[in-house]
């Protein structure tokens, strides 16, 4: 192809690229090293003020810690579960085609409708989840009241919409094992637990940790269950840093520390691309 | 289904536990379906009852007195103009980028840049994005909507298609050039309909995340008349139970059509297309 052409067929693309994420990153990148009196207009430069405000500002490690927290426990819980639902669906039956679509549908939603439907299940006096727990003569949790709390059940909201995703993947993992290898393990005389540990495992752990990677990349920009749930609450016991970010910049208009908390965000993010990368650039074993 | 050959069958045992557990899944589904058609009064007096006893639309009835129409409108337009968007953009891209010579270093710079882009959290580019709009005058528009989803929509079309074309057997094109045809020819007459399928997998999978998108149509647009369903939703989730009625009734609404296309989502995900959902 002549060189023309090939920039040609690329512009439009590039343009919305350039446009879109190029100078909106760039932007940031500066604003983190400035400050402004409310809103965009006169930025001075004022180095990394920002980030120590920051660093000192315990609503930023407040969020951080939330996020992280929420990161790990979503995604040790649905890797788990995922797994736990693959194995179970990786044998023949009438009908699997069809349970595995039910399981795939949280997955789909819109995270609003999620959040809705679970905030009415989550409450105190007439939920969905207390209802049940109470007929069964338990008393009621409140899930969304208690600051010690309030996390671990978005925790529980993003475990149902989420691990049909971890599930299918390695679903798809474990059907690309070759059945003779079993065959093979079981004729040595392997029970079921040391298949799994020294057949099944091994040759799933780049399917576990690409489905791993892939949640802790989603979970780390958490903003929409937090926002149909709690609203960050109680307190800023569930507010994460996109909810914090979104705090600074569009509530008190503070775009200079906005955008340095932005800036912390995109270096992890940047991190966790480069730990991702290499899993997948590997060649296939 | 091929697999299914050799593979050993399940027990009952089995069989019930993954009805069990596919079961549990669907619960809060089920729940909003039967919360959207139970009068105010049932649900709140027996909340952990599922089957409606006295079934009723009126939560459908004053959704659409609420102009939920409206809502679900905007929802379409900025759906199909992203999708078709980010067809239109991707497309040449990934041709160009399927056909250069040099691919192989550059498909690695791509993908890097493709899985940046991913990773990068809506709320970072926020800020400017604002400003990048309002410069526009596209601030609490539609327009401004089927751009910004452009962020996600075009990498992620992009990888896919890439694929999609890199399968395409060059021999294919060479004969029609040889017949004369130029690119937009080859393009019209002999790629799209072999890749048909490939761009529809694409564009459902980029329309269901528009779809879905929350944060940006809750940043840029301030308007009620122009929310799409999920900011609509959004401003009606608060502590008032005799809501759940409607609530249920839009969530249906906004659900069905994503439910619909969820084969297209399977087979994408088992084919590894794992991401860009969310």
């Amino acid at each position: 192809m002549k060189p023309r052409l090939i920039v040609l067929l690329l512009a439009p693309a590039l343009l919305l690229f350039a446009l879109l994420t190029v100078y909106p990153l760039v932007r940031v990148l500066l604003l983190a090293f400035t400050a402004t009196e409310h809103g965009f207009a006169e930025a001075r430069f004022v180095g990394f003020e920002n980030f120590v405000e920051l660093q000192e500002g315990r609503a930023f490690r407040r969020a951080a810690w939330n996020t992280v927290a929420f990161a790990l426990m979503a995604t040790i819980s649905e890797l788990l579960l995922g797994l736990a639902l693959a194995l179970l669906l990786d044998r023949a039956f009438p009908g699997r085609r069809w349970i595995t679509l039910v399981l795939l549908a949280p997955y789909v939603l819109s995270t609003i409708v999620v959040g809705a439907v679970w905030r009415a299940w989550f409450h105190y006096d007439i939920g969905f989840l207390n209802s049940v727990l109470r007929s069964i003569g338990l008393p009621g949790v409140p899930w969304l009241f208690d600051p010690n709390l309030a996390l671990s059940s978005i925790v529980l909201v993003d475990v149902w919409q989420a691990t049909p995703f971890c599930f299918l993947i390695l679903y798809a993992g474990l059907r690309a094992i070759p059945p003779e290898l079993h065959e093979a393990a079981r004729m040595d005389g392997a029970g079921a637990w040391r298949r799994l540990r020294d057949v099944t495992l091994p040759l799933l752990a780049p399917y576990l940790l690409v489905a791993g990677l892939m949640r802790t990349v989603d979970s780390f920009k958490l903003f929409d269950k937090v926002y149909a749930m709690t609203g960050g609450g109680p307190g800023n016991a569930t507010e994460t840093l996109s909810m914090h970010v979104h705090r600074l910049a569009f509530r008190f208009f503070d775009i200079g520390l906005a955008s340095a908390a932005a800036l912390v965000m995109v270096v992890v993010a940047g991190l966790l691309a480069a730990l991702y990368a290499r899993q997948i650039m590997r060649p296939p074993a | 289904m091929t697999a299914g050959m050799n593979e050993r069958p399940a027990g009952p045992l089995r069989i019930a536990l993954a009805l069990f557990v596919a079961g549990l899944f669907a619960l809060p589904l089920l729940w909003m379906l039967a919360t959207s058609v139970k009068p105010v009064g049932e649900y709140m007096a027996s909340p952990a009852a599922l089957l409606p006893q006295a079934p009723t639309f009126e939560h459908y009835v004053a959704i659409g007195e609420a102009r939920v129409g409206r809502a679900a409108l905007n929802s379409v337009i900025v759906t199909v103009g992203a999708t078709l968007l980010a067809l239109l953009a991707s497309f040449p891209a990934a041709y160009a980028l399927a056909r250069l010579r040099f691919h192989r270093r550059l498909d690695a710079a791509f993908l890097v840049f493709v899985l940046l882009v991913k990773l990068t959290p809506p709320i970072v580019l926020a800020v400017p994005l604002y400003q990048v709009l309002r410069t526009l005058g596209l601030l609490d528009t539609l327009l401004g909507l089927i751009l910004v989803s452009q962020i996600y929509a075009l990498p992620f079309a992009i990888w896919m298609l890439l694929g999609f074309i890199r399968d395409v057997p060059m021999a294919l094109e060479e004969a029609a050039r040889m017949d004369g045809a130029r690119l937009p020819q080859v393009m019209r007459d002999i790629l799209i309909p072999v890749l048909a399928p490939g761009l529809a997998a694409t564009g459902v999978l980029v329309a269901i995340a528009c779809w879905n998108e929350f944060l940006f149509a809750f940043l840029f647009v301030q308007s009620p008349a122009n929310f799409t369903l999920p900011t609509f939703i959004a401003t009606r989730i608060n502590e008032d139970e005799t809501l759940w009625g409607q609530l249920s009734a839009i969530g249906v609404l906004a659900s069905l059509p994503v439910l619909a296309l969820i084969g297209v989502v399977h087979r994408a995900l088992s084919r590894g297309f794992a991401s860009g959902m969310h």
